[in-house]
């Protein structure tokens, strides 16, 4: 409620204040606390505070009031710092290939009972556990993967490197296993970046000679790097990410990676880097099928407190299959719209809403879409694919149109057959049978078959 | 605003303040320096918004006002003028510079956009006057410590704080760890000094000032000397309880000449760059001596000794970068350097009963 208000009032500020002003003084201030005679808002640092108090303080009172909020005196404090407290590092100093000292007698005597609070600063978000995150068919090697490395970090499956599309959960896994690695080894140092921070600091580093870089970086027991498609095409920054990752690796330290295509598929990735990132594990996280789309609606659902009926789970699950956000997404808008309505929250009003939002998508696609489409993924002409020809190159393409008509589509066999062209439905039967068998076991022909999915459906 | 200054006065101030507006910032008015009409003295400051810098300079002031112009340009161009009277006059959100046959129209920003100077209830502050002499050393002994790995905030401040009746200065980087005291006290303070800072103020300060004050109140500390104004934030947090690390005895102990010590020191440090600064430490009681062995696979390798009294015999492999550091700012002509076996913390200080300096350091695996 009071955030929201502050919200607004920010917003009104934003307008009249120039941008970079808001930007320093007020953009990350808060309401602390609200009472009937004061309100508390919360500055960055005190510094901020000074200027906010004496410039804007007239502005931000019209503007409370403005807003509902009424209270005879505003205070501004400094915000209390997060978790910032620290220990002196366990470590002794690593100089190039040394490893640190880690025997119990320097323990012993470095760690002292007093000095015991141990949270490292990280930037964790605590929301990702393993507890709340929802294991199927499609993600449960990915997830006892990242079980095992939260158990033993730098042991087991170092590096770690998981990859699939957006909204199925990678971020999620691997601050999981952030999350558990610091509730079971609070001394751990745990750095969860995305890659563009990582380009960044690189980039800084240079620009500006800040020194702290590496020691950022290497001196850490656990690295997270989400994203890794971006480090393509960054060659000096894959450099230095190698010579940090073996920095790492050398000392056992644990490293997780995600991306969105598997090391090979990343283009303009350096070798070294290609073949390190393929050493330790490399797993696919897919796309997760219905019954497991059920659980995520209900799951998510009961953590919101409510209790949905059957058929608007099995609703939602059914129409939106390709992303664990936008599921959720949907769930959230549905949910929205029934407190506001003040009904119960049942199929046809998520028809209404997702009707309207997004339409139900296979509708959508026709059989000469999925031909259109596939043919242009293997730079072939539609005409082509439903030729009689026999080349390789074409058969191909051929049956995993086929099958994504099957798939997709559930179009029956003899009519697969027709839209290709095909006299006969046994074609059609082998074509499916066959790309779905190679499916499992080639994980290049998986990605192909995902991004013709994702090509079809945009 | 008009008012006329001298040129060495006004250039003075210029580049000590100067260098506290920074150009990486997304306010642009931080990379400039406010000028402001303070009575009879002209006030010349500048703020990141973690420091503020401020200087009075004496002036003849003909009317009052305020102005700020871009302090890389101002600064620069007053440097160059010769030493003569300088006039400043503002017109229109414009500082017109001028002395003898130089005048410049520097575009400026109004002062009512620069960000509120912070101030300290002086009253209320805990208040300290210090020896400069004492305060830069401190500070120079400390700051060497200091982190600047960001991820641990805490560590990149020096620990400003009140122990058995005295005021101690700490900083660690976690692999060593340097506390001095500084002067007797019986007030309270518990406080963590951005290391950035205090590098800052060892700059500004030169070296004919009297005496230097230090004011803390809750979130901020104010250096004053002479004129010159550093007020910055403190960290938030607290400080880890360092004591406990610091060995009270060791097993074995040198006592040596310390530019001897220096000298040997840097003689081996050329051949440990390779191996990252390791170089391996053997004292031994027999010889009576202090021996520094270090090897650069491919260069060669080298064995420098020292004549030192010992007590028991040992062996240690540190980093020479921060054995040199170290020596470097003990003080006295003998230090003691003292240590048990090759996993513990070394220590280092002062010869003497009850040093007031103390540097740690943690020893590299062999």
């Amino acid at each position: 409620m009071q955030q929201n208000v502050w919200q607004s009032v920010l917003g009104e500020l934003e307008l009249t204040i120039p941008k970079p002003s808001f930007d320093t003084f007020l953009k990350d201030t808060e309401i602390l606390s609200q009472t009937h005679d004061e309100i508390t808002i919360g500055v960055r640092n005190v510094f901020i505070r000074n200027t906010v108090e004496k410039r804007y303080h007239e502005q931000i009172k019209q503007l409370l009031v403005k807003n509902g909020l009424t209270a005879p005196k505003i205070t501004y404090v400094q915000k209390p710092s997060q978790g910032k407290k620290t220990v002196i590092n366990r470590e002794t100093t690593t100089p190039l290939n040394r490893t640190p000292i880690s025997s119990s007698a320097v323990d012993d005597l470095l760690s002292s009972p007093s000095s015991a609070p141990t949270v490292h600063t990280n930037t964790l978000n605590p929301r990702y556990t393993f507890s709340n995150f929802i294991v199927g068919s499609s993600n449960d090697l990915a997830y006892s993967a990242c079980q095992a490395v939260a158990a033993n970090p730098g042991v087991k499956y170092n590096p770690l490197f998981l990859y699939g599309g957006v909204g199925l959960g990678k971020t999620h896994l691997m601050q999981a296993v952030g999350n558990e690695i610091a509730k079971t080894q609070p001394d751990s140092r745990i750095l969860y970046i995305s890659t563009e921070t990582f380009v960044q600091d690189f980039l800084d580093s240079i620009r500006f000679k800040k020194k702290g870089f590496s020691t950022k970086y290497r001196n850490v027991d656990v690295l997270i790097i989400d994203d890794m498609q971006f480090i393509s095409g960054k060659e000096k920054t894959q450099e230095e990410f190698f010579h940090t990752f073996n920095a790492l690796h050398q000392n056992n330290k644990q490293i997780i990676i995600s991306s969105d295509k598997p090391p090979k598929s990343i283009p303009t990735l350096t070798e070294r880097l290609r073949s390190r990132f393929e050493w330790g594990m490399a797993i696919d996280i897919q796309l997760p099928d219905y019954e497991m789309r059920c659980a995520i609606v209900e799951a998510k659902a009961s953590l919101s407190g409510v209790q949905l009926d059957n058929p608007t789970i099995e609703y939602l699950a059914t129409n939106i299959k390709t992303n664990v956000r936008e599921l959720e997404g949907a769930l959230n808008q549905l949910l929205a719209y029934a407190e506001m309505r003040g009904v119960a929250p049942d199929a046809s009003i998520a028809e209404g809403l997702i009707g309207s939002a997004r339409q139900s998508r296979p509708q959508h696609v026709t059989p000469k879409q999925v031909i259109d489409k596939t043919a242009r993924y293997f730079s072939l002409d539609s005409t082509e694919i439903c030729s009689a020809k026999r080349d390789k190159h074409i058969v191909f393409p051929r049956q995993i149109a086929m099958y994504l008509l099957r798939s997709e589509l559930h179009l029956s066999f003899p009519k697969i057959a027709q839209e290709l062209g095909r006299k006969d439905h046994t074609t059609a039967i082998h074509s499916v049978e066959k790309i779905e068998k190679a499916s499992k076991l080639d994980t290049i022909l998986r990605e192909q078959l995902s991004e013709i999915r994702e090509r079809l459906y945009t | 605003m008009e008012l006329s200054v001298t040129q060495e006065n006004l250039s003075r101030a210029l580049s000590t303040v100067g260098r506290v507006a920074s150009g990486k910032t997304q306010l642009p008015i931080l990379s400039n320096i406010l000028l402001q009409t303070d009575g009879s003295q002209l006030l010349v400051a500048a703020t990141n918004l973690e420091i503020a810098s401020t200087l009075h300079v004496g002036a003849k002031i003909i009317s009052p006002g305020s102005i700020t112009v871009p302090a890389r340009l101002v600064s620069e161009f007053v440097s160059s003028l010769p030493k003569a009277t300088v006039t400043l006059k503002v017109e229109n959100d414009h500082l017109l510079v001028s002395s003898g046959k130089f005048t410049s129209r520097i575009n400026g920003v109004s002062a009512e956009e620069f960000p509120e100077l912070p101030t300290i209830n002086e009253d209320e502050a805990i208040r300290y006057t210090l020896n400069p002499g004492d305060f830069k050393q401190a500070l120079n002994q400390t700051i060497i410590t200091a982190s600047n790995d960001a991820t641990r905030p805490i560590l990149t401040g020096i620990y400003w704080h009140s122990y058995e009746g005295a005021l101690y200065l700490a900083g660690t980087d976690g692999y060593r760890l340097s506390e001095r005291r500084l002067v007797e006290t019986d007030s309270e303070v518990a406080a963590i000094v951005p290391a950035s800072t205090l590098q800052e103020v060892l700059r500004s300060m030169h070296d004919d000032i009297s005496e230097v004050e230090v004011l803390f109140d809750e979130s901020q500390v104010r250096f004053r000397a002479e004129g010159i104004e550093i007020t910055s934030r403190l960290i938030d947090g607290n400080f880890p309880d360092y004591r406990q690390l610091i060995p009270a005895t060791s097993e074995v102990s040198a006592k040596i000449d310390r530019s001897e010590f220096m000298r040997i020191v840097k003689v081996s440090g050329l051949f440990a760059r390779e191996s990252g600064g390791s170089v391996t430490v053997t004292v031994d009681e027999d010889a009576g001596s202090l021996a520094l062995h270090s090897i650069a696979s491919e260069l060669g390798e080298n064995t420098s000794e020292a004549s030192a009294d010992i007590r028991s015999s040992g062996q240690v492999t540190l980093n020479s970068r921060y054995l040199a550091e170290a020596l470097n700012v003990i003080e006295g002509s003998m230090v003691e350097f003292r240590f048990s076996g090759k996993i513990s913390p070394c220590v280092m200080s002062e010869l003497g009963e009850n040093p007031n300096y103390i540097h740690i350091i943690m020893p590299l695996k062999s």
